[in-house]
């Protein structure tokens, strides 16, 4: 099969051509600019996931949020539970670029990953 | 009133173009740099952009935004640059002399090289042709992600959107996450403003309508929003009758494009690009005024923020150069955009070096190619798969293609 998948790891958008069966996965691609739409266009055909993003409330932090994103990636119809589970958690600061904050949401194996440093006030 | 200072190079804005152009500068040997920044905090604008997609240029993995910029922040720190926060900078002269307003009262600094890198604002007036007065509930969808990513303040719960700017987009799918309805989003263009990924990871990956050729005709609700009316338009953006819609919401977004920041640049009296919006640059991101530079959304606004690092790297270096030995390569060669290209930057350059060349196509273009001539010879071909004016080009030329140019004329066109 043929299919046109966007690229969507980066703003460049690139719209891969993908050649590709049920069988035997990717075949091959064209019209991307880098390797990243190699996974990316993979994942996107038997897999779909997405880096969810967010922000979680800090008690005693320099910021009043941490901003947040899910490592790796969770599966793409799990993103608004996931959000659920978010929802109402609070964190002290200090807090580190990539201190984990929860672990296995959803039962998916992925973690919640800070992705900003917040110094205590 | 506080003593004067002097830096090597003083760089105002404490953004991602700001932070680069500092570190480099550093880096490059300038002795004191002092970068200037009105928020409390550098970063800017990548503060509040909490999504993915930076940095796969530069570090080949997709970050989220506060996670480039620590990246670029703690550079600046270990490498000894001065950040002075909360300081605005108010006046700035042909001679590089700096008034800066901070807790501290007024400052001045003299500087060997100035960098602009102020970044870019959202446009907002002229994007609603609706007489009256506005209730409360209107918003710039930058405002917004500034509340809900850094202040933690909720904004609606039942929003329309106007204007498919990528910040409009990634509002969209922020407050869906959150839990609000997003009605639509509306778009006077036949075409999204905003990049194609944006289209599917925020608006289809949630079901979200988008249309097109569409925007609003009136805002309802005297002190809040009550909900807006939406109308087709036509070729010349007349309304189409009879295509009036009316949707519910107490929100509306508007996401209808950035412009530099260029209130500094235009007090200069520099040379200024009115399709850019930005100043005119040399291949050191050099402006009409000596030792004056430019760099990042307030030269040209980017999608990609890799982009926006790697001219602003570009700059620093060329600032201290400029700020140690008082010159640049002298730029003898014009580059103008031609065919199928609103424009191409740097608009002169030495031929003595590669450069990295950015531009943006008019309209949509499938299977074209981006040509580099001078004298009707072909100095570089590039081919393009896919080009839209919501995707920045950058295309590297080497500098041995640079020996053929005749005329010192350089003209990039989109061919066949
Ligand atoms: S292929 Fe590379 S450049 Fe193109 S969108 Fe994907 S990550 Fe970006």
């Amino acid at each position: 099969m043929n299919s046109t998948i966007i690229c969507t790891v980066c703003p460049v958008s690139c719209p891969v051509d993908v050649e590709w069966t049920k069988e035997d996965g990717v075949l091959g691609i064209r019209n991307h600019l880098c390797k990243l739409a190699g996974p990316y266009v993979e994942s996107e055909l038997f897999d779909p996931r997405r880096l969810l993003t967010t922000s979680i409330p800090v008690d005693g932090g320099d910021w009043p949020l941490v901003s947040v994103k899910t490592d790796p990636p969770i599966p793409k119809n799990l993103m608004l539970e996931a959000m659920d589970e978010i929802t109402g958690v609070r964190v002290k600061a200090p807090i580190k670029v990539g201190d984990v904050l929860m672990t296995d949401i959803l039962g998916t194996g992925c973690n919640v990953v800070a992705t900003r440093n917040v110094k205590s006030a | 009133m506080g003593d004067r200072e002097f830096a090597d190079v003083a760089i105002i804005g404490g953004g991602p173009a700001g932070l680069a152009a500092a570190a480099e500068a550093k880096g490059a040997g300038a002795e004191r740099v002092i970068m200037i920044e009105r928020d409390e905090r550098v970063g800017g604008i990548l503060n509040q952009q909490v999504h993915d997609g930076f940095g796969t240029k530069v570090f080949k993995e997709a970050l989220t935004g506060p996670e480039y910029s620590a990246i670029y922040e703690d550079r600046v720190n270990e490498r000894g640059v001065e950040t002075w926060l909360k300081s605005t900078v108010t006046e700035l002269t042909n001679d590089r002399v700096i008034t800066v307003r901070s807790e501290r009262g007024i400052e001045t600094i003299e500087a060997g090289a100035v960098v602009l890198a102020m970044g870019c604002r959202e446009r907002t007036r002229g994007a609603i042709g609706t007489p009256g007065t506005r209730p409360a509930g209107v918003y710039t969808a930058g405002a917004v992600q500034y509340y809900m990513n850094v202040s933690n303040l909720a904004v609606g719960r039942k929003v329309v959107i106007l204007g498919s700017g990528d910040i409009g987009l990634i509002m969209a799918r922020r407050m869906t996450l959150e839990g609000a309805e997003v009605v639509c989003v509306a778009e006077i263009l036949p075409q999204p403003s905003g990049i194609a990924g944006n289209i599917v990871r925020c608006l289809e990956d949630f079901d979200i309508p988008l249309y097109l050729s569409t925007t609003v005709v009136e805002i309802h609700g005297n002190e809040r929003v009550t909900g807006v009316t939406l109308a087709e338009v036509g070729p010349k953006m007349g309304e189409k009758k009879g295509t009036r819609r009316y949707f519910d919401c107490d929100t509306l977004l508007l996401s209808v494009g950035l412009i530099p920041e260029t209130e500094l640049a235009n007090a200069l009296g520099l040379a200024m690009s009115p399709v850019t919006n930005g100043a005119i640059v040399d291949e050191s991101f050099h402006t009409s005024a000596p030792g004056i530079f430019s760099c990042g959304n307030v030269l040209q606004v980017h999608d990609v923020v890799d982009y926006a690092t790697l001219e602003a790297e570009k700059t620093g270096i060329a600032a201290a150069k400029y700020a140690m030995i008082g010159e640049l390569p002298e730029t003898n060669i014009n580059v103008t955009a031609g065919a199928g290209l609103r424009y191409v930057l740097p608009a002169t350059i030495s031929g003595g070096d590669a450069i990295d060349f950015t531009m943006r196509p008019w309209k949509e273009e499938h299977d074209k190619s981006v040509v580099f001539k001078s004298g009707g010879e072909v100095l570089r071909r590039m081919k393009m798969p896919h080009m839209e004016p919501a995707g920045m080009i950058r295309i590297r030329v080497g500098k041995g293609r640079f020996k053929h140019v005749v005329n010192n004329e350089i003209l990039v066109e989109v061919e066949e």
